[in-house]
């Protein structure tokens, strides 16, 4: 299976899937948008201010589920050492860690309104820092530690130990007294969000799926070249 | 109707700031990787062709990815 998802086995597809990305991404956009800033109702609650929840909700997600996804890309590097899973990690840290900024920053401006502050350190908030700056470190050991394989082991010993944030971020507003509001969406279980409200909510996420996909896809491509590259200088 | 759209009944500048950053932060970064990968495309492209003709032919007949990045190439000239 490896040899088969192999950099040059896969090269001809990511460009094809690059640019089709990029021809249907804008429409996407537009649609999402339209249901999330009109089409969408007012909470009965929140109001207006409930529309932040369609870029904040789904940056979270995706923050989380980066981080799970290089944790165990880094378990499984460990156990079959395919160059390959480490240049995949490589590309997905970065969105990661944008998306979980987005969150915290969408998530301080709608906490002003509702809750009256910008910020508390609260469970669910601290662990998102947490794991903002556990993708802040997984980063900087790969551009800081000049020895690949030094580089490679410290970066998945550090998401490895991160791993043991994402169920304290999940189930901190159980845990804890929190500010932030219990999950409405339930994978097991029946959610407390209106269909009015969750088609956006989902639509907005798989827009950002999309981008991330193209971004991890020219990430990636830029990895498997800067390797190339090296190779060439070898010569 | 615009007037009340920009305003959200008075939280506009919370959800228009949280979707301006949102749509900004994207923007920046997917310019960014589109730059640094052509960037390392053109380079590539330009270290295959600096090569001696005996080691630019074994390099391209061996690696499908230097001839697809030397084709690609070929073709934005």
């Amino acid at each position: 299976m490896f040899i088969l998802l192999s950099p040059s086995n896969i090269f001809h597809w990511i460009e094809k899937l690059i640019s089709f990305i990029n021809s249907i991404f804008f429409i996407l956009l537009l649609i999402a948008l339209s249901f999330a800033l009109i089409f969408s109702p007012p909470d009965y609650l929140q109001g207006d201010s409930v529309r932040i929840m369609y870029v904040h909700v789904p940056s979270a997600w995706i923050g989380l589920a980066s981080f799970t996804c290089i944790a165990f890309l880094s378990i499984a590097n460990f156990i079959f050492k395919t160059k390959n899973l480490i240049i995949i990690t490589k590309s997905i840290a970065p969105l990661g860690l944008m998306f979980t900024c987005l969150a915290i920053v969408t998530g301080s401006l709608w906490g002003q309104p509702t809750w009256g502050t910008w910020w508390a350190w609260d469970a669910r908030l601290t662990s998102m820092i947490i794991l903002a700056l556990f993708y802040v470190g997984y980063i900087l050991s790969h551009k800081f530690i000049l020895h690949e394989d030094r580089a490679n082991k410290i970066s998945s010993m550090i998401v490895i130990i991160g791993l043991i944030n994402i169920p304290i971020i999940k189930f901190s507003v159980d845990w804890w007294n929190t500010l932030h509001q219990p999950a409405s969406i339930k994978l097991t279980g029946t959610s407390t969000i209106h269909s009015s409200m969750l088609m956006p909510l989902l639509l907005m996420f798989f827009v950002m799926l999309v981008y991330c996909a193209l971004i991890f896809l020219m990430k990636y491509k830029t990895e498997i070249i800067r390797m190339k590259k090296k190779n060439l200088k070898r010569l | 109707m615009i007037q009340n759209f920009l305003s959200m009944n008075g939280y506009g500048l919370f959800v228009w700031a949280s979707f301006l950053i949102t749509l900004i932060s994207c923007a920046i970064v997917f310019h960014k990787t589109q730059k640094t990968l052509k960037k390392y495309e053109r380079e590539f492209a330009k270290e295959i062709n600096e090569l001696s003709a005996e080691k630019r032919k074994s390099v391209v007949e061996n690696s499908k990815i230097a001839s697809q990045i030397l084709s690609s190439q070929s073709k934005t000239i």
